[in-house]
């Protein structure tokens, strides 16, 4: 049988702690991103002009259908050269936890955006009429009608898929930057105790997010029981 | 900016000697779908058996299948992959453990460990739309069922699930395609699936954007693929009368 | 034929059905009534134990439902049940409806079912209709379809549960027409309606239910005579001013 020996995480803690931070920092920067771009990119979908709802629907489809990891590469191996030869960067500049947070923003505003439309499109067609019989133009009923009462119906979906985020951000392991689980990955590659060092970062990401998916569950309950009533 | 483009990169042969970069764009190709296809399979096996758990009146069934949801769920697929590939053969019996690692060679390992852990990871999604699927039944049907004398497990087979499974169709395509893009992921334990070999020819060939844009197309493609033979399917299992059908 | 003694039901607090008793003997047509929530869909589903009860005993043909020893899924293949919304299976056409019970349960092979199946069939009807599904049938259709499967399982008597109040108002005779013949041939029924035509027509008995209590169990022409609680006479009065 196994000999666990968990004794090299508590002197970690401190180290974990700072991947924990820049896990953090990458989910909400794609949160905040993804909701604003993912709202632009619902409007011009649902807009009636052509080009644009094209654009927007061509970004959508094609960020959701290649995988996080490939985006990932693309900004860990291609973009930052880019940015440097574009910003004449000192080559050694770390631009890894720039291009790490663009790259998830602009992929999950993809998906951010969907769950956006169908929350517009939830909001009945005569709110629009009554507004505009009000004198209103598209981009006031869509601020000041459709918009708010379509945002009070997604924020469940939206927390839950910033869930899935923070899970997701595990994956600039791909670039060496120390995530927490980046983090917890070379504590225990370092100490040869890998085995105690992922099952202790599993045990942490399921405790966030199962505790996070709970709340959002009750909020969820609060919301239903307040429209019912 | 002076990048030499260069597309006929796919055509010269590959470090390796014995194959052109093209052929190890397509065996990467086919890793990726061999490896989606047979998780697929126990992550619908599972899925299916979990999800009819869920619904079942037993609250010790239906609180173990949901204990299984939330664990699958909440830990990243990354974290789990690395649970199953590094620990879980740690903690098996020395001797089953020790046949792991040492009679199995390192890339069946990987696939191995990669096939599971997706399969479970999709397993617990799967279930979730199973569940939701008999939910959105009315009540009636099972009472009807169960009022002609069949047993609960025949009215599972004869009158739930295959109308579940019609409703179920469209959101399980959508999971279908995940497992696809999902096994991206399992390029992290260097098993050379599609996302691997795209990295690995940036390695070989100083050729970044020739591979990342075929590879990205690949994606696109099996995309597309998938997507019409589930609209097939779809098409197929519509039931006449019923929830836009004919 | 049925014998409901003393039965009480509950979700947790609330008091779903309160000591009724009552019998159904061979042959008989037993309405039962009462406005909505007053238990009636209730005591009827306890009759084949798609409600479990708390207390009291419900035997069918010698059999206790209530027995956790007693093989529900036997018993109720001989005792027919129409429901409020059909219940037909939609992935199915209406011959598979009407034999994949006689095939599955009673173990009758695929041609006897059939042939079962369609002459039950031409009794309601619908013959022509036997190769469409469900959802090209109308709800009337539906439902004489629904009565035509309770019959294929040769039931020693029928529960209906409210069959014609999800119907539209033109389609309720046809369904009535084929209960009131099935009762003249002599069928058991245990009927949760709210059609006191019909219950004029070929009732024995009327059951009335108010708060899970059973408030009248009389004649016909006593009940519609003269009832004899209040609560009895206002839901009449309110229902026949339709």
């Amino acid at each position: 049988m196994y000999d666990f020996d968990w004794s090299s995480i508590p002197g970690a803690l401190p180290f974990l702690w700072e991947g924990m931070k820049i896990s953090l920092e990458i989910t909400v920067s794609a949160v905040i991103f993804g909701v604003v771009w993912g709202t632009l990119l619902a409007m011009m979908r649902l807009a009636p002009v052509k080009p644009l709802a094209w654009f927007a629907a061509g970004y959508v489809n094609l960020f959701r259908s290649i995988p996080l990891v490939m985006v990932l590469l693309w900004f860990f191996l291609i973009v930052p050269q880019l940015l440097r030869s574009f910003f004449n960067l000192d080559p050694n500049t770390d631009v890894r936890l720039t291009s790490a947070m663009i790259g998830f923003a602009l992929f999950e505003s993809a998906y951010y955006s969907e769950i956006i439309r169908a929350g517009i499109q939830s909001v009945p067609k005569g709110q629009v009429a009554a507004a505009s019989a009000l004198g209103m133009t598209y981009a006031q009923a869509m601020r000041l009608v459709v918009l708010p009462q379509a945002f009070r119906n997604m924020v469940p979906l939206l927390l839950t898929q910033a869930i899935v985020l923070f899970q997701d951000t595990s994956l600039v392991y791909m670039s060496a930057l120390a995530d927490f689980f980046g983090a917890a990955y070379k504590v225990g590659d370092r100490d040869g105790r890998l085995v105690e060092l992922l099952l202790f970062a599993g045990a942490v990401y399921f405790f966030i997010c199962f505790a996070a998916s709970q709340l959002v569950r009750r909020y969820q309950k609060k919301l239903n029981a307040h429209v019912a009533h | 900016m002076n990048y030499q483009w260069n597309w006929g990169i796919f055509l010269s042969p590959a470090a390796s000697g014995d194959s052109t970069y093209l052929g190890w764009m397509l065996s990467g190709l086919q890793t990726t779908v061999l490896l989606s296809l047979s998780a697929w399979l126990i992550a619908l096996a599972l899925g299916s058996l979990m999800g009819v758990l869920r619904t079942v009146p037993n609250k010790w069934l239906s609180g173990l299948a949901s204990a299984y949801v939330e664990i699958f769920r909440n830990i990243p697929l990354l974290v789990q992959l690395f649970i199953w590939y590094f620990v879980l053969p740690e903690l098996l019996p020395a001797s089953l453990g020790d046949a792991f690692k040492q009679k199995l060679d390192p890339v069946t390992q990987q696939f191995v460990s990669a096939m599971v852990c997706l399969g479970f990871f999709t397993s617990a999604r799967v279930c979730e739309q199973v569940r939701s699927g008999i939910n959105s039944l009315p009540r009636g049907q099972k009472n009807a069922g169960l009022a002609l004398g069949f047993t609960l497990p025949q009215t599972y087979r004869h009158v739930l699930l295959p109308m579940a499974f019609r409703l179920v169709v469209p959101p399980l395509t959508s999971e279908f395609l995940n497992i696809f893009k999902n096994s991206a992921v399992c390029s992290t334990i260097g098993l050379l699936e599609l996302a691997a070999q795209g990295r690995q020819l940036v390695d070989y060939t100083a050729q970044p954007y020739e591979s990342f844009i075929a590879v990205t197309l690949l994606y696109v493609l099996i995309n597309v693929v998938v997507m019409t033979l589930m609209r097939h399917l779809e098409n197929k299992t519509r039931v006449p009368g019923y929830l836009g059908g004919k | 034929m049925i014998s409901i003694d003393n039965v009480s039901k509950h979700y947790g607090s609330f008091q779903v059905l309160t000591d009724c008793t009552t019998q159904v003997k061979k042959g008989e047509v037993i309405v039962v009534c009462g406005p909505s929530g007053s238990g009636k869909s209730t005591l009827i589903k306890c009759v084949n134990g798609l409600e479990p009860f708390q207390s009291g005993s419900i035997i069918v043909d010698g059999i206790s439902v209530g027995d956790p020893k007693t093989k529900l899924s036997k018993l109720r293949s001989r005792v027919g049940m129409v429901f409020q919304h059909f219940e037909l299976f939609p992935h199915m056409s209406i011959t598979d409806n009407l034999s994949i019970a006689q095939e599955k349960v009673l173990g009758r092979n695929r041609d006897e079912a059939r042939a079962k199946g369609l002459k039950l069939l031409e009794r309601v009807g619908l013959k022509a209709h036997a190769e469409k599904f469900p959802g090209q049938l109308s709800g009337g259709q539906q439902q004489r379809v629904a009565i035509a499967r309770a019959l294929c399982m040769d039931p020693i008597c029928m529960l209906f549960d409210e069959p014609t109040s999800a119907l539209d108002p033109e389609m309720i005779n046809e369904v009535l027409d084929v209960m009131v013949e099935l009762a003249q041939e002599g069928m058991t029924m245990m009927c949760v309606t709210h059609e006191m035509g019909f219950a004029r027509k070929v009732a024995n008995r009327v059951i009335f239910m108010d708060k899970g209590q059973i408030v009248e169990d009389d004649s016909k022409d006593a009940f519609f005579g003269a009832p004899r609680s209040e609560r009895a006479r206002q839901f009449l009065a309110k229902i026949l001013q339709h």
